[in-house]
């Protein structure tokens, strides 16, 4: 795995750092230096969110002691906003003459999938989902299904990035805290909106366990505008005893109450939230899969980033996440 | 043993037709769609032409069966009529009686109403209605809309993968269904023009001022189109449980990745051709099986090149009747998959070979030529549907006849 | 002439973000494609740009661009035979 995340979630041992935070209701990655990653002459035109989906993938895959022949699936919820932007000023700028291609062609959603796969010199299958609060969890379907197909090992991962201004467009229609608040206190102010955030997690899925394994994916599923009633039919078909529920819960007042019936579900098991880490966007899960993952191989994670001791052992972990109410998602994971 | 998967019912809408009875009516009359936009405020309005649905939006909500309103994009207008017409076309009344799943694609989804309010949205002195365009921009909207309005409330997924995105939505679907996940999707993509799009491609200098040359030693490039297109699938048990009217078989399908650049394909075609030919694997068919291919052909310098080599390659000096129907549409983008798909379809079900429009001299570095008048009473069993996109994605998927 | 390559050079490591290199180290004579600078298809779609942008010259069909694009020197002999004598 590797993530590239609002906290040091890049650098080796990073939960022995302290955990970031912002006071501006956007909590912006910490970025590495991707020269030690990627070459110069594919860095010098790249745009931010492609390379932090690059480095991300490119640090998994050298993690996991796989050499990439084998499927690359991402999602991303909303892709390059960098180029995207770009090239719609430009059009204006430049009154549709002498534009350059570069933008257009990274504001494509495949573009990271493109960029890995031309990096990797890997031509198998190759998929990428753009559905919101989806778009990792059906990257993560089609690599369960590539697997169950004969795959020995898929690459799966997500992206996302924050500019100023896509944070403007989105705070005129409520996603965003009207009050300036401390992101480490994220879960104690109950008012309509988040706090906006962005990374990028990679994952290496493997058909068969190995002593590398950070925990195994024992269940996914998806449900879309649920009434609360469906979410309880869910969770009670889906996942009996679990030892911690990673919550996806965000502090937007409007939609906490899917959180509570959760939490109200799983009565006295302990509730470990990741937004106050990462920030609210439509691939968040991804960085509270690998939070999980870390913490069933760990059996611990620092209270600083979770704010509770946890009880040993982590055996289950149910990650429960949804976006703005609209795609749920449960993902169920167990310690290997 | 995985199941089966069948088609039983098909919607479409593109600059040739309303519906499916219309594209192949205009399909057998090889008469072309391409023109200029009405419907698109840009400098190249007279100068590029495109394959441009011959609606403007309010008469889209009429054929819609919707209301004029604010905040459903032309993408979404073209999704839901062509959604309409395969739900109706599959029999299906009542869409929740059995658990069916919704696989969209789109390229850049709303941008054909965000990109005319973007800098209202972005400027804090402006208030107004375009606000409820703010989060129709990503491709997961025209998706929810269409869902939320006909009436989806299983799994739904919107892929994006450039060209080739509805092809891998079939894929996909077809997939869940042989994983035994659901009986029945509903698969397929939307995209509209926009003036993003018409700059980008403009930008690589990869549009063509003329109707558009596929496989011609004088192309310049593509026309941009636009459309929707939607295919009921349904596993062998449950069509034959259900009595669907199946109108033929997804046998084979595979998706790879070129590799090579950002947005050209190899020269020598590895991806096109490694694609065909698992699909063709898969599908447990000969080269001489394949009836016709219904090539992506966008007329660009490298696609063609790069596809005509891959078909050389894989079927040497016997390479089956092929054509590109972009000369009728324009390259819809997503929906070019779906729509392709479609037109393989009625290739086997009505005896066709479409006609590559357009064509006249052969390419210098190809031996092979395309189809250029119409074929009827043909004899169609298997058609091969290549689409081939920007980051190298690649799909190619057979289409095959039902024998019953 | 020998300003307008030095200009050029300038231009081209701006609009290719060529961090690491600086006029000097390009060669008026050297292929700016394949080997030398190792540019690419879209580089030379972007140099199009720039010769549209800032000497207001519209090259329309990439094969022709290839031609004008292969180094520097020959990237100015163009510009200067556009100029109004």
């Amino acid at each position: 795995m590797a993530a590239i995340s609002p906290q040091p979630t890049f650098e080796e041992n990073c939960f022995s750092s302290p955990i970031s935070f912002s006071t501006t209701n956007l909590l912006p990655c910490l970025e590495p230096d991707y020269k030690p990653f990627i070459p110069a002459n594919s860095l010098r035109r790249m745009s931010r969110v492609l390379k932090m989906g690059l480095a991300a993938s490119l640090k998994c895959i050298a993690d996991s002691g796989i050499k990439v022949s084998g499927p690359i699936v991402t999602g991303t919820g909303k892709g390059s906003l960098q180029d995207t932007e770009k090239f719609l000023k430009e059009i204006v700028t430049y009154k549709e003459t002498a534009l350059n291609p570069t933008p257009f062609i990274q504001s494509t959603y495949n573009s990271v999938n493109g960029l890995i796969a031309l990096q990797q010199k890997c031509t198998a299958y190759n998929n990428t989902f753009v559905h919101r609060g989806f778009s990792f969890e059906n990257a993560l379907l089609d690599s369960m299904m590539l697997l169950q197909e004969g795959e020995d090992h898929v690459l799966t991962g997500a992206f996302e990035e924050i500019t100023r201004e896509h944070f403007y467009i989105k705070s005129r229609i409520g996603f965003w805290k009207e009050e300036q608040i401390d992101s480490r206190e994220l879960l104690s102010h109950h008012s309509p909106g988040s706090v906006a955030g962005e990374g990028a997690a990679f994952f290496m899925l493997t058909n068969q366990p190995t002593e590398k394994s950070y925990a195994s994916i024992t269940g996914l599923k998806l449900l879309y505008k649920p009434a609360t009633e469906k979410l309880l039919s869910a969770l009670q078909t889906f996942a009996p005893a679990v030892d911690a529920v990673i919550t996806g819960r965000n502090g937007d007042s409007r939609f906490d109450h899917f959180y509570d019936t959760v939490e109200k579900y799983f009565g006295n098991t302990p509730q470990i939230p990741f937004k106050q880490l990462c920030g609210e966007y439509d691939t968040a899960s991804a960085f509270g899969m690998w939070l999980g993952a870390h913490l069933l191989r760990a059996q611990e994670l620092p209270q600083a980033w979770i704010g509770q001791p946890i009880a040993k052992p982590v055996n289950r972990l149910l990650l429960y996440n949804h976006f703005y109410g609209e795609q749920h998602v449960l993902i169920m994971l167990e310690r290997v | 043993m995985a199941e089966r998967v069948f088609i039983t019912g098909v919607g479409m809408i593109t600059a040739i037709g309303d519906n499916v009875t219309e594209n192949l009516q205009q399909l057998l009359a090889q008469q072309s769609g391409l023109g200029y936009t009405r419907y698109i405020d840009t400098i190249y309005k007279d100068v590029l032409p495109v394959g441009e649905v011959k609606h403007a939006n309010e008469s889209l909500f009429q054929l819609a069966g919707l209301p004029p309103q604010e905040g459903l994009t032309r993408t979404t207008l073209l999704g839901l009529i062509a959604m309409r017409e395969a739900l109706e076309d599959a029999g299906i009344s009542e869409l929740n009686s059995v658990p069916a799943g919704f696989i969209n694609a789109s390229t850049v989804g709303g941008m054909c109403d965000t990109e005319r309010v973007y800098f209202d949205i972005i400027d804090p002195g402006k208030e107004g209605s375009f606000l409820q365009y703010i989060d129709t921009l990503d491709c997961a909207d025209c998706t929810q809309r269409i869902a939320d309005i006909v009436g989806f409330s299983d799994h739904i997924a919107t892929i994006s993968t450039a060209c080739s995105s509805s092809a891998n939505a079939l894929m996909f679907g077809a997939r869940m269904i042989k994983q035994g996940l659901y009986s029945r999707m509903v698969c397929g993509g939307t995209e509209a023009l926009t003036r993003f799009t018409l700059n980008g491609f403009n930008s690589l200098k990869n549009v063509d001022k003329q109707f558009c040359r596929p496989f011609d030693q004088q192309r310049t490039g593509l026309n941009l189109g636009e459309g929707a297109a939607y295919l009921v699938l349904e596993s062998e048990s449950f069509a034959k449980a259900n009595n669907s009217r199946i109108l033929g078989e997804l046998s084979g399908y595979c998706n790879t990745n070129e590799a090579f650049h950002p947005t050209s394909p190899s020269p020598d075609g590895d991806g096109a051709f490694d694609a065909m030919r698992k699909a063709m694997e898969m599908s447990g068919i000969a080269r001489e099986d394949v009836s016709y291919i219904n090539v992506h052909g966008t007329a660009t310098l490298n696609n063609d090149i790069s596809e005509g080599k891959a078909l050389e390659r894989l079927f040497g000096t016997d390479v089956p009747p092929f054509s590109s129907t972009k000369p009728f549409t324009g390259h819809t983008l997503a929906a070019a998959g779906a729509i392709e798909a479609i037109y393989a379809l009625l290739a086997i079900r009505e005896g066709l070979i479409y006609p590559n429009l357009n064509f006249s001299e052969k390419m210098e570095e190809l031996q092979i030529t395309p189809v250029t008048t119409l074929m009827q009473g043909v004899a169609i069993n298997h058609v091969i549907s290549n689409s081939f996109g920007f980051g190298g994605n690649n799909a190619s998927l057979v289409i095959s006849k039902y024998e019953g | 002439m020998e300003d307008l390559k030095t200009k050029l050079k300038e231009q081209i490591i701006e609009a290719l973000n060529l961090q690491d290199t600086k006029p000097e180290d390009i060669d008026d004579n050297a292929p700016l494609f394949g080997e030398g600078l190792g540019l690419d298809s879209i580089d030379s779609l972007e140099l199009m740009v720039l010769l549209e942008r800032q000497y207001h010259i519209k090259v329309e069909d990439p094969r022709e661009g290839r031609k004008i694009l292969q180094s520097v020197q020959s990237m100015a002999d163009f510009i200067q035979s556009k100029q109004p004598a």
